[in-house]
This record gives structure tokens, sequence and C-alpha cells, in this order.
């Protein structure tokens, strides 16, 4: 009988230790492969909110989802982009990349426009232009 | 008589009032913008346009296992072509993609067919009589590319009454010098809508 309890006892501690670790094996100081340094990334959104800034007026258009590679000595990040209005939307989009102080480390890109259609996901791509980017945002700017 | 004219003269006051106030409210104003801002003040190639094939080019070259493996290529810019029924300044769309890829500090660029004639012309200079001999470049130093860059820009543009759509294709080539290999290649497609109304 004890031995049972102590069977169910591990057992929990193993599931529980499981969806505790949804990221995967991740490095110290990453989240879903993107750089946080030290702070708290436990969800999507919480990694989303930490990366994505907003100029101008405010979109209603939402990052869902972002994941980051290395290509190279290049960071690399994947964004989803939802448009779940019934309404065609028009946003622009760049990347910022941070250096190791904090600072720029490029010049401001170009404003990048997107047509997103009603009820509707859409992917954009962000490579760092330099290996010196190791941080990033993604900035968002209403078009209508 | 001395009346009714005095009355012409008069009648048109209200007009030129009405002209000098709407000319004053049309006043020029001017003012520094955001060199990055997305351009939209026709559908001809402007300025965004320019920006973002330059971007999207560069990131994509650097993507390339020539350029990831760290031996700093040496690349020629070649021509791209025009094949828009419009004026494009493609140097300047090349100027733009080797001011990138050069402050990357992953690539590194030999003089182009454009600037050799200037490039011969100074290394001759210095072969005169007026330069210290020691100091002055010697000849047959230049190095050679490996790589040369080239493309061509094509556009499709469709006009019907009211819209007027224009579809641009920006195709970039990295070919090898040595053995005539594509090395890289990418394509950046834009398309602008402009409707009346």
């Amino acid at each position: 009988m004890k031995w049972t309890w102590t069977i169910i006892a591990l057992l929990a501690a193993a599931l529980a230790a499981g969806c505790g670790t949804k990221k995967g094996f991740e490095k110290p100081g990453f989240a879903y492969g993107c750089p946080i340094g030290d702070q708290k990334i436990s969800s999507m959104e919480d990694l989303v909110k930490a990366k994505v800034a907003y100029e101008g007026k405010r979109t209603t258009i939402a990052v869902t989802e972002m994941r980051c590679t290395m290509s190279g000595d290049l960071i690399k990040i994947d964004a989803i982009l939802n448009n779940d209005s019934s309404r065609v939307k028009r946003i622009s989009y760049k990347w910022r990349w941070i250096d190791r102080e904090g600072m720029r480390a490029w010049e401001e890109e170009v404003w990048k426009p997107l047509l997103m259609n009603e009820n509707s996901n859409i992917g954009v791509t962000g490579i760092a232009p330099t290996n010196k980017a190791v941080d990033y945002r993604l900035v968002l700017l209403s078009q209508e | 008589m001395i009346a009714t004219n005095c009355m012409r003269r008069v009648a048109p006051l209200p007009l030129l009032v009405v002209v000098a106030l709407a000319a004053g409210c049309a006043h020029e104003k001017t003012q520094y913008g955001d060199a990055r801002a997305t351009e939209t003040v026709t559908n001809q190639f402007g300025s965004t346009d320019l920006q973002m094939i330059a971007e999207s080019m560069t990131r994509s070259m650097l993507q390339t296992p020539l350029i990831t493996s760290g031996n700093l290529p040496i690349v020629t810019v070649q021509e791209v072509k025009n094949k828009t029924s419009e004026y494009i300044d493609t140097r300047s769309i090349t100027d733009s993609i080797r001011a990138e890829l050069q402050k990357s500090g992953k690539v590194r660029f030999a003089v182009d067919a454009a600037a050799m004639q200037q490039q011969v012309e100074e290394l001759q200079r210095q072969q005169s009589e007026l330069y210290e001999k020691e100091q002055a470049v010697e000849k047959g130093k230049m190095v050679g590319a490996q790589y040369r860059m080239e493309g061509n820009i094509t556009s499709i543009v469709k006009q019907a009454k009211d819209v007027k759509d224009v579809f641009y294709k920006f195709n970039l080539q990295l070919w090898n010098i040595r053995n005539g290999l594509l090395e890289w290649t990418d394509e950046k497609e834009i398309r602008k809508t402009t409707s009346k109304g």
C-alpha cells in the first residue's frame, strides 16, 4: 500500500514537471528560441507582450505567435499576425534591432506595408542585419 | 454714366477678395518627414519600394551559406536592368544593397565597371612624378571579384477606368565568376493599386 502511494506521488510529480516545461529544453535567457534576458516569460502571450511595440494609432492586429532561431550567427524571427475582424486592415511593420548593451544595433528599418484580409493570419519574418543584434522588437503601426 | 463705370470697377471686388483669400489659404508649407515612412503619393516606383527591395535582398543574401561561412566573399556590382516602362535609377537600388552588405561586415566589394575609370585614373596619377615613389600605390595589386551581382526589375501595369494596378518584380542574382554557377538568387514582389473616388 505504501509502495502504491509512493508510485502515484512519483507519477504525479513527473506529470507536473512535464506540464511545467512546455517550452521544452531551452537555454536560460531564451523563450521559444527568442532572447528574453532575465525577464520572466512563461507563455507565448508574455513573449509577445515583451517583444511587440506599437507606434502611432494602435492597430487591432494582434501578434499571436513568435518564434526565433539562428541563421548562421544572425537571429531570425517568425511572427504570426492575426486580423480577427471582418474588415480588411492595413498596417505597417518594422523590426528594431538591439545590441548587447541595449542600444540600437542597426538604423531604423523601412516601414513595410502589409494588407491583411478579413479573418486571416499572415506570417512575417525578420532577419537581423548584423550579428551585433542580439535582441529585437516588432513594431506595428496602423495605416487605417 | 460715371456711376455705371464705377459700378463696373467695384463689381469684381468681392471676386478679388475671394481670390486673395484662396491664395492666402493655399500657402506652401515645408516640413521634414520620416525618410523611412511608407510613401503613397503616386503608384510609381518610390522611396518605400527602393528601401524595401534593398532591405529584403540584403537580408536574404546574408543567409546564404556562401556568406554565413565567414569567408568574406569579394563581390562586384553589375547592372540591374530596368525592364519597366518608367524611369528607375537602378544604380540607387544596388548602391543601397551594397551599403547594407558592406555594413554587415560579411561581404567585401571590388571596384565595379562603373567606377573602374576613376580607379585607373587615380592609379595612373600616383605613378606620375608628382608623387613619392615609395608611397605611391603599385600597379597590379588590385583584387578581382569572385562573384558578380546582377539583376533586373520588371513591371506589369494594368489600368481600367478608375483603377490602376502596378506589379513590380525585382530579381537579384549572385554569380560565381570562376565557374559560372548561380550561387544565390531572390525576388521581391510589390503590388500597388490606385483607385479613384
